[in-house]
């Protein structure tokens, strides 16, 4: 084989940056809803509400036993031929719909692990001094649940923005797809894809390094 | 933070939004890859192929506007079915199943199955050596099943793939791949793979463009396919397939 041809790879760059910014907004309209949606899972866990607690075991059981390809084929090409009006949903909707659902169960637990993990003394401490079980979540609760869950939540954004490279299957050209494309014309398979692999770990690092100045920030009352 | 991340959920929308609003009544929608080269693939940025020149010279002697949507091949049918595109410009083979399933139109591609190996594989002179070989094909395609109804096929082991069976070849992972003879012949021309041609194609094949088969997406089928008559009258099919492949694949 040839050695790689540098100048096809620069010629390569600008273009997939371009699809950029489709990746990361689907990742992050993903993660905004799954956070919003994996909340309310956790606290109905927590609290053990009746009725909806068994709805939550059933969602997240399914959610996260079963392959995200494998939803998004369900809610784009499976449930149109039942509910026609889901053909209305387009390719990045559904991806994002997907991305919700899929994280959203993983995410819950980690929150709801996060939550359970705040001493039980706290909370009794909070309550005996009469504050409501609302002021508890927020005051006492959340802010050291956040600490906690943090970590592990930006593990999930990251696999986020990779699993966003399945949206091609919907008919979204994101940066995978747009590479798959490109690698088509070209057939120089090696350096579209080293390209494309680059530009997600650079993102990648990026929120890394993101992450590391958020959680130095939620830990300042720890700190000596 | 929380306030960037409304940013861009209100982004992403916009762009969700703006991809619904695009899809009008009178574009005809064409689905393919983009990753089947010379009939659909990608070059700086900009869709290119026969397929792209031929639909593009059906929607203007129609009198319409075409909308190219890619994605890939295993959700092409996928998205013909539930309504989202309203044909399939990816040389898609007429068979038996497909037939019963779909409104074809003419075939506008004639073509062979071919056997294609690495440069210097002499064990397989053609599709009668394939016993006890690795074949490639593509997911979806329907050589897998012209394969699979070789007297010998159960010594075959037959491989699908969604994409890149040339450069498995290339590299040794499978024997062989099985493609059409016209795409095949231009792999080996125009890319930097070691490949070569085994033996003659095996099996006449007829590429043709599916529609629904429901009254509305019938009439449109008519239509493009008077639309491809005329083409191929005027001498533009065979211009176009001129232009891509050196020689005139669109007669049988």
């Amino acid at each position: 084989m040839s050695v790689l041809d540098f100048d096809y790879m620069l010629g390569l760059v600008p273009i997939l940056l371009s699809y950029l910014p489709l990746t990361l907004g689907m990742a992050m309209a993903g993660m905004v809803l799954a956070l919003a949606l994996a909340c309310g899972l956790a606290v109905i866990r927590v609290l053990r509400i009746p009725g909806l607690n068994g709805i939550t075991l059933l969602f997240i059981s399914f959610f996260r036993g079963t392959p995200l390809l494998v939803q998004l084929f369900l809610f784009y090409y499976g449930l149109p031929q039942v509910l026609s009006f889901l053909t209305q949903i387009n390719g990045i909707t559904a991806t994002i719909m997907g991305l919700t659902l899929h994280f959203s169960a993983y995410m819950a637990e980690s929150i709801r692990a996060a939550i359970v993990g705040v001493d039980r003394s706290q909370t009794e401490a909070a309550l005996s001094i009469g504050m409501t079980n609302a002021q508890l979540m927020r005051r006492i609760v959340l802010p050291q649940a956040t600490r906690v869950a943090v970590p592990t939540l930006m593990n999930y954004f990251i696999d986020m923005i990779k699993a966003t490279s399945l949206a091609f299957t919907l008919g979204v050209t994101e940066l995978m797809g747009a590479t798959q494309k490109e690698a088509a014309g070209s057939f120089l398979y090696f350096e579209a894809f080293i390209t494309v692999a680059v530009i997600y770990w650079g993102i990648v690092e990026l929120l890394a390094w993101c992450q590391r100045r958020l959680e130095w920030r939620l830990n300042e009352a720890y700190r000596r | 933070m929380l306030r960037s991340f409304a940013m861009a959920l209100v982004s992403a929308g916009a762009i969700a939004f703006a991809g619904g609003a695009a899809a009008e009544e009178d574009t005809l929608k064409v689905g393919m890859s983009g990753g089947y080269f010379p009939f659909t693939f990608v070059e700086q940025d900009t869709l290119k192929g026969f397929e792209v020149d031929v639909m593009e010279a059906v929607a203007e002697e129609m009198g319409t506007e075409v909308e190219f949507v890619t994605a890939n091949f295993s959700g092409l049918f996928g998205m013909l079915e539930s309504g989202r595109i309203d044909t399939i410009a990816n040389q898609i083979t007429i068979t038996e199943e497909r037939e019963a399933k779909y409104a074809f139109t003419q075939p506008y591609v004639y073509d062979g199955a071919q056997v294609v190996v690495k440069k210097g594989n002499e064990a397989i002179g053609g599709v009668e050596d394939l016993r006890g070989k690795t074949v490639a094909v593509n997911l979806g395609s329907n050589y897998e099943q012209l394969l699979r109804e070789l007297p010998y096929a159960d010594e075959i082991d037959i491989r699908t793939y969604e994409s890149n069976i040339e450069q498995d070849t290339a590299l040794g992972r499978v024997d062989a791949f099985v493609m059409d003879r016209v795409s095949a012949s231009q792999v080996i021309k125009e890319k930097p793979l070691p490949l070569a041609l085994a033996g003659q194609p095996f099996s006449e094949i007829r590429n043709a463009l599916p529609f629904r088969d429901t009254e509305r997406d019938r009439a449109l089928r008519d239509q493009v396919d008077a639309a491809l008559s005329t083409l191929r009258e005027d001498g533009t099919l065979a211009e176009i397939s001129e232009h891509w492949f050196g020689t005139d694949i669109t007669r049988p």
